[in-house]
């Protein structure tokens, strides 16, 4: 026993994971939240694995395999919501669901084929590069080769400077352009402004046109210098050929700025809005930053349209954008601002400042707009028979038009999956029967082949779920999420819908990012997610957000959620932490 | 290269003069060897830039050499906007393939227009990289062919020099084989025009394509074309819904040349569905919920000519329910193991798949075509009984229907 407990470090990964041990997926996840528990089940787990020493690892890769071969099987598994996320839609609670359900696959972490040859610390002379040139084994050109991996090691520019006096020798003199560009590289990284301007005079005089990334770096390089307005001519050279990148645009900014030509710096903001590129967080730091000394009221109400594009583009600032934007409200003179970090409450509540946050709800304007889109773009897409058919659809509008509005509508194949162990129609009956019990208006939607009767749907069950909750059954080759989506909003705002479901290939049908805002917000404030882990208990769901997480104001108060540094967020979720900014009056 | 210089402008100064590369060889390697002295100390790290290190001299000497190259006072002004744009694409793509990059060496007006239409930045990268691998692989053929004619040559000599005396030799033939096959298959593809089974590629899909798979679309229809006219028992295929002029003609009358009115096969703008009676026409998709069993030769199959590369699901199984049609698809899991991919197969790959049926009725002979890296073998079929029966057990309902036991799992993504 004491063996095992002290190489129980050595295996955390063998004792998180459910698919070894074939246990179902809550026991495994169980014990991960309740301490005394866990201890029990994992000396018991130890007995199994007494055999195995660290050095086995034929034996864990056997085991590997095998998970991975269980896996294939239990998709269902990876719908399973962490009881330990508050919130389905919170940043990194896909990670944490991840790592819950899935293997942390094997690092095989393929060491690289090094060559033989250690990169030099200091300057050579050409004996000592010919000698590593004969030294270097590989398919590749030496130089092109060398000079690769000293831009990977960020070689000091002295020994790339060698590199290049020793190929000038030998080609008379001249230095091919990927060379220059990969120097060019090293003097950006190490900031030697003077070696950029030497290298940008090079290729001056020997190329007529560079391409984009010689620019980008030397756009990068120029900014720091007294002749930062050649870069912006060099940005205008690449407009010719293409649309330069947000990072060429961020560093002419940021080189406006440092040197203090704050009408250069909002044009080229302009230009790059006007080309629809996002802007780099940076780029926005950079006003933020720029802006803390300065008393200008027209600046500070740039700054404010800044926040607002975040706010329209559901976009939220890193971690360090947000210290620059509170420092900038606190340097405010005569505002007397006061900004502080906090988390919000389930009731839509600041902790800090109390002031309630923006509802989830959409406006009727826009519920309506996103119904109509739903019903064009998600249902009938234009062709209706490639996610149901015209007669069905039909059949489907009179059927939810001849019903009162609904409470919840259910998506039945959905809920009855959630358990590889029990009968479908069994846990669907069971969740259906406890919301019957609370007079609430059910529909469940499902397929036609949950009425043939099989070990999975039994017909008795089935129909006692008819008798609790309105059902409507699609066709078997037909697609029951948009149904599931439109007899929801069709319902009006107070009706919610159940399912595991991110419905993230639905967003996808959706025509613009707008629309998709629109649908993600309204999925945050109406999708329940089940989150129990045996069947037969009683449900509970996840707690909906009440307030919508976005960049907000009311004038006298900011409320801006922020990324953390440290957090894993995933595009179908948002910040947790909040920055709220309060005006003293 | 250069563009000529036509007026001068104002703002002249901002262009940089820049002049091209002028090979000189002059004393470029005296200079540099005076400067290049063996001995260097090891400065490692200069911790100021001004505090140059005594190596300082000698590492800079290629960049005296490298700025003295010619100035060529020119100054490019702006002649005509769009032939600006031209130039500098041309220049961009130079300086890529300077870079290391996969660009072609060699670019025409058209393949230029056609990048300098891409919308974005990646999408030129990508245009380029195919030029470039088309470019290798011409060149790549080039020299295969140059080394097999200087085989020939060699051959030929050594023949001249062997051959010293004229032997008789009796022939039954002359050597026209290639004639003669190709006669013996137009005779049987007229056979085949009269009595043989009708197979349908559907030709509607055109404005789902992009000119890309629209081209690949095209080469996999004449390869199955060319595997049914080797056949034994060829069917007669019809190309339905072909519309005059649509960019599918277009492309197949480019690549058939002038034998696209001598094919023996029925092209036609009208829809199967005019054709044939609905309830012997199948649709195959492999979206489709019904596994096809056995090859029926009374039933008039439709394969949709596309290729989807852009994951656009469902398409030709819409257009099944649309007509009201029977579908089908291939039995793939139930005989082969199957391993990644998607189980859409190539239009060649279908047509060899259902003229081995055709011929022996046998699923495993005709499964060979099924590229072998989408699966890891055949399935036992006993085995797979074996599963169905277990699945059967667990249900321990026998009476139920096995269709539903088994599409449980499919039924849901």
């Amino acid at each position: 026993m004491a063996f095992c407990l002290s190489g129980f470090r050595s295996f955390p990964k063998l004792w998180k994971n459910k698919p070894y041990f074939e246990l179902d997926p809550g026991h495994s996840s169980l014990c991960f939240f309740s301490p005394g528990y866990c201890a029990i089940r994992s000396q018991q787990r130890w007995f199994s694995l007494k055999t195995m020493s660290p050095q086995n690892n034929k034996a864990m890769d056997l085991l590997i395999a095998n998970t991975r071969f269980l896996k294939k099987g239990d998709k269902d598994h990876k719908k399973q919501v962490s009881s330990d996320s508050s919130y389905l839609f919170a940043a990194g609670a896909a990670k944490k669901r991840s790592l819950l359900t899935n293997l942390q696959s094997k690092d095989h972490a393929l060491l690289k084929e090094r060559s033989s040859i250690q990169l030099p610390t200091k300057p050579l002379n050409s004996e000592e590069w010919d000698r590593l040139k004969e030294d270097f084994e590989g398919k590749a050109n030496f130089e092109d080769w060398i000079s690769s991996q000293m831009t990977q090691c960020h070689a000091s520019i002295d020994v790339a400077k060698s590199l290049l006096a020793w190929v000038a020798a030998k080609n008379n003199g001249i230095v091919s352009y990927n060379l220059l560009v990969k120097y060019l590289y090293l003097c950006v990284i190490h900031k030697q402004t003077s070696e950029v301007i030497d290298v940008y005079e090079i290729m001056k005089s020997r190329y007529k046109r560079l391409e984009s990334s010689g620019y980008g770096l030397l756009i990068r390089g120029l900014i720091h210098s007294d002749r930062w307005r050649e870069a912006l001519l060099l940005l205008e050279d690449m407009k010719k050929v293409m649309i330069p990148s947000k990072k060429n645009y961020s560093d002419c900014i940021q080189g406006a700025l440092l040197h203090q030509d704050v009408d250069t710096a909002w044009n080229l903001y302009q230009e790059l809005l006007g080309h629809n590129i996002i802007p780099m967080m940076e780029t926005l730091k950079a006003f933020f930053d720029f802006g803390k000394g300065i008393k200008d009221d027209h600046y500070s109400n740039k700054l404010l349209d800044i926040l607002l594009y975040l706010r329209n583009n559901q976009l939220y600032p890193g971690e360090s954008f947000v210290h620059s934007i509170k420092t900038w409200f606190e340097s405010m003179p005569g505002k007397q601002w006061k900004g502080q970090f906090t988390t919000i409450q389930e009731s839509g509540q600041c902790l800090g400042c109390g002031k309630t946050l923006e509802s989830i709800h959409l406006s009727p304007e826009e519920y309506e707009y996103l119904k109509g889109k739903i019903m064009k773009d998600v249902i009938d897409g234009g062709d209706q028979y490639r996610k149901t058919t015209p007669q069905e659809l039909k059949r489907f509008q009179e059927f939810v038009n001849s019903c009162p509005p609904f409470d919840i509508v259910i998506d039945g194949l959905n809920v009855g999956k959630m358990y590889t162990k029990a009968r479908d129609s069994q846990v669907l009956l069971n969740v259906v029967s406890q919301l019957a019990k609370q007079n609430l208006q059910l529909l469940v939607l499902g397929r036609k082949h949950m009425l043939t009767r099989n070990a999975r749907w039994r017909k008795d069950e089935m129909e006692m779920i008819q008798k609790q909750a309105s059902c409507f059954f699609a066709d078997n080759i037909s697609e029951d999420d948009p149904f599931l989506l439109y007899a929801t909003l069709n319902s009006g705002n107070h009706c919610k819908f159940i399912t595991n479901d991110l419905m993230r290939d639905h967003k996808a049908c959706l025509p613009d990012v707008k629309t998709q805002h629109l649908f993600f917000k309204w999925q945050q404030g109406h999708q329940l997610a089940i989150i129990n882990r045996f069947p037969g208990s009683k449900i509970t769901f996840q707690s909906i957000l009440r307030y919508d997480t976005v960049v907000q104001t009311t004038g006298d108060s900011w409320h801006i959620p922020y990324d953390e540094d440290l957090v894993e967020r995933y595009s179908y979720e948002v910040p947790t932490k909040w920055l709220c900014l309060q005006r003293k009056t | 290269m250069n563009v000529s210089v036509t007026c001068l402008r104002p703002f002249a100064r901002f262009l940089v003069p820049f002049t091209l590369q002028r090979r000189k060889r002059n004393l470029y390697p005296i200079i540099l060897q005076r400067y290049m002295c063996s001995k260097i100390p090891a400065v490692p790290y200069p911790n100021k830039e001004n505090s140059s290190p005594p190596a300082q001299l000698e590492l800079d000497g290629w960049k005296t050499t490298m700025k003295s190259s010619l100035q060529e006072e020119s100054v490019s002004t702006v002649s005509n906007k769009d032939e600006d744009s031209f130039a500098a694409t041309r220049e961009l793509i130079e300086m890529w393939r300077l870079l290391g990059k996969e660009v072609p060496e060699h670019i025409t007006e058209e393949e230029l227009k056609t990048v300098m239409e891409c919308p974005s930045k990646a999408s030129k990268k990508k245009y380029l990289k195919y030029l470039s691998i088309k470019e290798k692989l011409k060149k790549a053929r080039q020299m295969k062919k140059e080394v097999k004619a200087i085989a020939r040559e060699e051959a030929k000599k050594a023949k001249l020099l062997e051959t010293t005396e004229e032997k008789q030799q009796n022939f039954l033939f002359l050597r026209l084989w290639d004639r003669n096959m190709n006669i013996a298959m137009d005779w049987k593809g007229a056979q085949a025009m009269q009595f043989g089974q009708p197979l349908v590629f559907d030709m509607a899909y055109d404005n789902c394509m992009n000119s890309k798979e629209m081209r690949n679309t095209v080469s996999q229809v004449l390869e199955s074309e060319g595997w049914n006219r080797r056949n034994v028992d060829p069917f007669h295929i019809y190309f339905c819904n072909l519309k005059i002029d649509s960019a599918y003609h277009r492309e197949l009358v480019k690549c058939y040349k002038q034998k696209w009115d001598k094919l023996l096969l029925t092209a036609t703008e009208k829809s199967y569905a005019d054709l044939f009676p609905k309830d012997s026409i199948v649709y195959l998709t492999a979206d489709s919920p019904n596994v096809m069993t056995t090859f029926k030769h009374d039933k008039v199959y439709v394969i949709g000519s596309l290729v989807d590369k852009n994951m656009k699901p469902g398409l030709s199984l819409a257009k099944a329910k649309q007509q009201g049609l029977a579908t089908q698809r291939l039995p793939l899991d139930k005989y082969l193991q199957w391993d990644i991919g998607t189980k859409n197969l190539t239009l060649d790959q279908m047509i060899r798949i259902l003229l081995c049926l055709k011929n022996t009725g046998d699923w495993q002979e005709a499964l060979r075509f099924v590229p072998k890296r989408k699966h890891s073998g055949y399935l036992e079929v006993s085995q797979y009984s074996q599963d169905f029966v277990n699945k059967l057990k667990k249900t321990k309902t026998f009476s139920s229907y096995p269709q539903n036991s088994l599409n449980v799992g499919k039924q849901k993504k």
